[in-house]
């Protein structure tokens, strides 16, 4: 097991003396999905802003794919590129009113050529399924156009890690799933390593191959969906729930003494449970 | 808004803006600094003409923008057409409170109808370049014709996020509407104090974000980025010449048949 980015001991204080992180450890598998719960205030935007260089933290370590990563000035444009950052608002990102141009930002100052900058535009462009939005403004696309149009900024400089901050946030049903379903491709294709908070239960189940629980700027759990929902008070403790369906399962199991597995937690996995005790073959 | 709405519609959209902007400047310095009715009449025709055709404008839309500086125009006019002559030839006069004489006298008619004619001229070119370029190209192109850098990228920031906070002021708006903000002149005052202060607020956090998101991406203190590709549009300086051609003709003819 080969972690793409970890962190030992991570702490941050903010100017004002909050602080943020009280040593953060944790580490995202390399090609794999990890997901980072947390409830508001829990420290998720500061961690993402200290992986990224944006902020450097005050004490303890950052490795990528095991190297220990510097936070010296000359350094961070390389950190910032293997490393991409995507906002929760896609309107704090885009900063320019012309889809294009806001995209190849990140790319020009890779200072790339002026021809494999228009490839990468392009390819990101495809990939994220925003060509035909080339020619409008940014003011005039939907919230879920701008949050493509923000992944395309993020990957044209080609990480080797993406960061996203609450993705699934103010889209409808079929928007997160769009969302998501993008970023398993961007997983499967270009075999970027995928980290993000979020606060929606239901989809971490789906998409996640391993959470962290971050609370008050410390990791209180981590491990497989499936572990972390086998503890749901630990859960409410940090106003987070259990997915809908593991909310079933835990009282099916608990209040009415049912024999299924707590962990089941998605659709897929409550049909096998229900048709196992049905003594049907799914 | 307005005229920004037509240029990302437009069929000039992906042609190169300098050549557009030379265009424009060129018909609209011409226009302004020869003094002639028929010049201008002439810009205003030709200019509005490649707005329909080139850029493939609806008249109505044309008409639209034309509408708003015409009115204003003619009311600036009228007091230059109509105005105390004292004793001199007029073509309509009358006495005022028995006092003084105000009328139409030919020079000034001339007057008021050349400057209505050139600023209608110098209209319709601009229009021609609002209404074929889009915001973003024509700071790009001030770029490229060397005005300082900083300007342009104030001028696309600010562009970019007007629309954000004309859409949170409105919103606010609506919320303070909602709750009775708005009802008398005392209230009024009162609302739109706290709006624009939490408007101010907002955009003061807003700025850290953006630049927290700018400085994830690279940013080292200047905005570059790459343009669509444009289409070449040198054709344009033929144009351009065609219609400087025409408007030197025009005043001359115009020299010669009025003395």
């Amino acid at each position: 097991m080969s972690y793409a980015i970890e962190t030992r001991d991570l702490t941050y204080t903010y100017a004002d003396g909050t602080p943020a992180l009280k040593g953060v450890s944790f580490g995202a598998e390399a090609g794999k999905v990890t997901g980072i719960l947390g409830g508001n205030g829990a420290g998720k935007s500061t961690l993402f802003l200290n992986l990224n260089g944006v902020l450097t933290p005050q004490s303890g370590q950052v490795l990528l794919d095991g190297a220990p990563v510097s936070y010296a000035r000359r350094d961070l444009p390389e950190l910032r590129r293997r490393v991409g950052l995507v906002f929760q608002d896609p309107d704090d990102q885009l900063f320019s009113a012309d889809v294009y141009r806001d995209i190849s930002f990140g790319a020009v100052n890779l200072g790339l050529p002026e021809a494999e900058v228009r490839r990468r535009v392009e390819d990101a462009m495809v990939r994220t399924g925003v060509t035909a939005l080339r020619d409008k403004p940014t003011h005039a696309l939907s919230y879920g156009q701008k949050k493509r149009v923000a992944i395309a900024g993020v990957l044209v400089m080609e990480p080797s890690v993406m960061i996203l901050d609450e993705p699934t946030a103010g889209l409808d049903p079929q928007g997160v799933s769009d969302i998501m379903g993008l970023l398993r491709e961007i997983r499967e294709k270009l075999g970027i390593t995928i980290i993000l908070a979020t606060h929606d239960m239901d989809i971490v189940p789906l998409y996640c191959d391993q959470v962290y629980l971050l609370s008050g700027g410390r990791i209180a759990a981590g491990g497989t969906p499936e572990e972390l929902f086998c503890r749901p008070e630990l859960l409410r403790e940090n106003h987070l729930r259990l997915p809908r369906i593991a909310h079933l399962m835990e009282i099916l199991h608990d209040r009415d003494g049912v024999d299924v597995s707590r962990s089941a937690a998605t659709i897929s996995a409550a049909r096998h449970e229900i048709l196992g005790l049905l003594d049907q073959e799914p | 808004m307005g005229t920004d709405r037509c240029a990302y519609l437009s069929r000039l959209r992906r042609v190169d803006p300098v050549p557009k902007i030379w265009l424009a400047l060129t018909a609209l310095l011409l226009c302004v600094l020869v003094d002639s009715l028929a010049v201008g009449i002439f810009t205003l025709g030709a200019l509005s003409a490649l707005n329909l055709s080139l850029g493939g404008q609806k008249a109505g839309d044309l008409f639209h923008f034309l509408k708003v500086p015409m009115t204003f125009l003619i009311i600036g006019c009228l007091p230059i057409i109509l105005r105390p002559i004292g004793t001199a030839e007029a073509l309509w006069a009358f006495r005022l409170l028995g006092r003084w004489t105000w009328g139409v006298t030919a020079e000034n008619l001339r007057l008021g109808l050349l400057v209505l004619c050139k600023a209608m001229g110098a209209v319709s070119a601009m229009y021609f370049l609002s209404m074929n370029t889009p915001m973003t190209d024509l700071t790009m192109a001030l770029e490229r014709l060397h005005v300082p850098r900083l300007f342009v990228e104030l001028t696309e920031l600010i562009y970019r996020f007007i629309f954000l906070l004309a859409g949170e002021a409105g919103r606010i708006r609506v919320a303070q509407e909602a709750r009775l903000g708005y009802r008398d002149f005392k209230g009024s005052m009162q609302a739109l104090g706290t709006l624009l202060s939490t408007v101010f607020v907002r955009s003061l956090r807003r700025g850290d974000r953006v630049f927290s998101a700018l400085e994830s991406r690279g940013y080292t203190g200047v905005l570059i980025t790459l343009p669509g590709q444009y289409a070449s549009g040198r054709w344009l300086y033929g144009l351009t010449a065609a219609i400087a051609v025409c408007q030197l003709l025009i005043l001359a003819a115009e020299r010669r048949l009025l003395p």
